[in-house]
């Protein structure tokens, strides 16, 4: 195993470092040891590919320390586990974006989404890596994220030397073995790794940093962009019997004409009545009240609801009046002290409605029983609960089990898979 | 189809008729071949429709999903009949009443349609329910009865009958159907997402003619054994996912795992493996029908499956295959090492340590080290070394590179800390 040419890669110290690799990150072993690596000239330091090939230059294995390649080797993994490869084409198609300028951002992006918690506790990072803090930008976010906040230029010039293969951002190399090559994974075998990796860091969470933890929660079940939830919860809502388009027996079908004696249903539409209850207790900000209330107008008028047909009503700890949303803009809030949404259900169950939305930061007493119509709730989350000086041992009720709940401002546009 | 030969071409004549030179430019462009291609997404449909379950394709409009019907029903050479779910009646689904003479005497009975007519009186057909998320719900309540009990009316579809429905993706529905837990459990839900390769070399001319699985029927009692133990074993170990109603906005509507879909697991499993389809084909099919997160983890424990016995490796160390790829290999040993744990004798620890060897000759060393540490650490008094570990120093030294690694990079991060 050992290669004494001049020159050749020093597999020894490229197994040692992967060992010490896996002894100070050991819910990453499986996914180390499954890396199969190719001795490559052209690559400048380590790459990967989307099949799980790392390549591996020997002159950067000569000229570096072990514990320093072995957090190269969590780096390279990192980038395959969190899927960068295949979130770099979808940003990629979803911006237009072309070139090798713009797949090098990508791999500087998911670089920064790595290299922000992915060393220490056992391992040296590298003295040129790309931190966000280098770039100017705050740490723990994703890599899509960071790709919207900076842009090749000045000062960059010197990471262009950077490149850590196509499994970091989507464009193949020419050194690259391809989907053809010897010893690539199939996407079933990728996918069995990331789930064993994600369950090892599930089944022992301490161990794992916060952005690990993160991941794994999310790699398998991506939380949906709250917009798609929420609009799909209020359009199951409306359409649901009673309202919306479907069939009645009020009236005779248009085919009845050729069929006498037969009773056929007719479809009628019906539009649903909405009334939407915004929670303007002094804890929910204006902005995301904002952007929510627009949401749901917008899905409202989609699905068929006239807009004399929606209204809104702001409730604090007391209900205030109910008004039509016959402006696009102008709603006018009012509020801001504590909350008590049961009053804000009875006024609004009293304009007899089909659906009713309820934006709200949860802080508050629910209803004890289920009302009398579809119930969908726009929940703004909230770190660590409310706390009560007078009360350590409070918790606010959290909504009911009878109501549609989508959580509203939380992993919009994310997107780990 | 052949070209178009020249003489056929109104080229020449100025005073061809405009449909004839029409006709001729469609004749060109229906001009196209077909090239064989691997398509698992199809494999996969077809695997389904020939195990007899209900088959629901979640894909966007103007996908391709029909042309891959019409390919499957080629294939299984079955008639197709396409029924546009969304221009329909409750009544064409459910049976027209027709007054006879005297209802009182007779009954009302509920007439069927022409094509379900045709369906039971050619006793086979792929009935291809089209557009199923955009049909008003009192129509989708009459289909899902059709799928689910085959009734149409007075009428029940023949045994010989499969049937496939397509909807669009929530995000995309305009009417926001989805489907209720019970109903969501008794279809295999599969993706359908074009290819974008294929797409441009078919509009360049040149379509993929997928080669479809065939039943081996010399198979099937060997294919039926193993799919029993696959989902015997798996449940065993797994009690808790035998039933798991979906939780979760961002769940809704898909693929749970019950009894139910447990069954049409194995089922899907003994088809796979009697056609000797690749795992990705079974990798859909499974996530389809129990979720991705049971599937993923009958999946994983279909991979050990596949491992060699432990016990077997311990009785002959000499001809051993040990599996190329590294977390692989290391599951193996850590098998192996404990399996002599369990029932340590003289001999089937020299057999490991053999085992070993073979592994640090054939692949990478690092993945012994600690299987080989746990090794040593099962031995008794009266066990004398084996003249195997010699050829293990490479291992020693390498776990001592990484020990040394790791005490430098205590320091230092320690010091940054």
């Amino acid at each position: 195993m050992t290669a004494e040419a001049p020159g050749a890669l020093d597999l020894g110290k490229l197994f040692a470092a992967r060992l010490h690799a896996a002894r100070v990150r050991p819910y990453l072993a499986t996914a180390l040891f499954a890396l199969r690596p190719v001795e490559s000239r052209e690559v400048p330091t380590m790459g990967v590919d989307r099949y799980w090939r790392c390549y591996v230059s020997p002159a950067f294995v000569d000229r570096t320390p072990v514990a320093e390649l072995a957090a190269v080797w969590v780096h390279e993994v990192a980038h395959l586990l969190r899927d960068h490869h295949g979130r770099s084409d979808r940003y990629a198609r979803e911006h237009r974006l072309t070139g090798p300028g713009e797949r090098l951002r990508m791999n500087i992006a998911a670089d920064c989404e790595i290299n922000d918690d992915v060393y220490g506790e056992g391992l040296a990072r590298p003295e040129d890596c790309v931190t966000p803090h280098r770039l100017g930008l705050s740490e723990g976010e994703l890599m899509e994220d960071y790709l919207r906040q900076f842009r090749l230029g000045p000062g960059l010039e010197r990471l262009a030397w950077l490149d850590c293969g196509s499994g970091a951002d989507g464009l193949d190399r020419g050194w690259e073995l391809g989907p053809d090559g010897a010893h690539g994974l199939s996407e079933q075998e990728r996918d069995a790794i990331r789930f064993r990796v994600a369950q090892g860091i599930r089944g022992a969470p301490g161990s794992a940093p916060q952005g690990w933890r993160r991941w794994a929660e999310e790699v398998f079940h991506p939380p949906q962009p709250w917009r798609q939830l929420l609009g799909s919860a209020l359009r199951s809502a409306v359409s649901g019997p009673g309202a919306g388009e479907d069939y009645h027996y009020g009236r005779p079908a248009r085919r009845s004409a050729g069929l006498p004696r037969v009773v056929l249903p007719s479809l009628r539409r019906r539009p649903p009545r909405v009334c939407v209850v915004v929670d303007t207790s002094g804890s929910v900000s204006d902005a995301e009240l904002g952007s929510a209330l627009l949401e749901v107008a917008a899905i409202c008028r989609a699905v068929g609801g006239r807009r004399d047909l929606v209204s809104v009503l702001s409730c604090d700890a007391a209900a205030r009046t109910v008004q039509p949303l016959c402006r696009t803009e102008g709603i006018e809030l009012v509020g801001g002290g504590g909350t008590d949404l049961r009053t804000g259900f009875a006024r609004a169950l009293r304009t007899r409605p089909d659906v009713v939305v309820v934006l709200t930061d949860g802080q508050t007493p629910w209803p004890e029983a289920r009302p009398a119509c579809r119930t969908v709730v726009g929940l703004f989350p909230r770190a660590g609960g409310s706390y009560d000086e007078n009360d350590p041992g409070y918790r606010p009720d959290v909504p009911p089990a009878w109501a549609r709940v989508v959580t509203i401002g939380s992993a919009a546009g994310r997107g780990m898979r | 189809m052949p070209s178009c030969p020249s003489d056929t071409l109104p080229a020449g004549r100025p005073d061809a008729p405009q449909l004839a030179v029409a006709g001729a430019l469609l004749t060109l462009l229906r001009d196209t071949t077909t090239e064989p291609r691997a398509d698992i997404q199809l494999e996969a449909l077809t695997l389904a429709v020939a195990a007899d379950l209900p088959v629901l394709l979640w894909g966007e409009p103007g996908i391709g999903k029909t042309a891959a019907l019409t390919q499957l029903a080629t294939a299984l050479d079955l008639p197709l009949t396409t029924v546009i779910a969304s221009v329909h009646e409750p009544s064409d689904f459910s049976g027209l009443p027709v007054v006879g003479d005297d209802p009182a005497v007779q009954g009302v009975p509920m007439a069927p349609p022409d094509w379900a007519v045709r369906l039971v009186r050619a006793g086979r057909g792929l009935l291809f329910l089209d557009e199923l998320s955009t049909a008003p719900p009192a129509v989708q309540a009459a289909l899902l009865r059709l799928v689910l009990e085959r009734r149409i009316g007075a009428l029940r579809l023949p045994p010989g009958v499969r049937i496939v429905a397509a909807a669009n993706p929530r995000s995309s529905a305009a009417d926001g159907w989805e489907l209720s837990p019970p109903l969501a459990n008794r279809f295999v839900h599969l993706q359908w997402a074009h290819d974008h390769d294929v797409v441009v070399r078919g509009l360049g001319g040149t379509w993929p003619r997928a080669t479809l699985p065939a039943l081996d029927p010399e198979r099937l009692p060997e294919a039926v054994a193993f799919a029993r133990r696959v989902v015997c074993e798996f449940l065993v170990a797994r009690p808790g996912l035998v039933h798991r109603l979906p939780n979760g906005e961002s769940r809704r509507g898909g693929a749970w795992p019950s009894p139910r879909s447990w069954e049409a697991t194995l089922r899907l499993i003994a088809f796979a493996t009697a056609a000797g389809s690749s795992r990705d084909v079974l990798s859909l099919l499974v996530r389809g029908t129990v979720g991705d997160g049971p599937g993923l983890e009958l999946l994983a424990s279909l991979d050990r499956m596949d491992l060699p016995d432990p016990e077997m490796l311990l009785a002959d160390p000499a001809g051993a295959g040990l599996p190329e790829r590294g977390d692989l290999r290391q599951a193996v040993l850590d098998g192996v090492v404990a399996a002599v744990r369990r029932r340590p004798e003289r001999a089937r620890w020299d057999a490991a340590w053999a085992l070993l060897v073979r592994a640090m000759e054939t692949g990478a060393p690092d993945v012994v080290v600690v299987p080989a540490t746990t090794l040593a650490s099962l031995r008794r008094e009266d066990w004398a070394v084996p003249a195997a570990i010699e050829q293990l120093a490479g291992a020693v030294s390498l776990s001592r590179r990484a020990d040394e690694a790791a005490r430098r990079a205590a320091r230092t991060t320690g010091a940054r800390r």
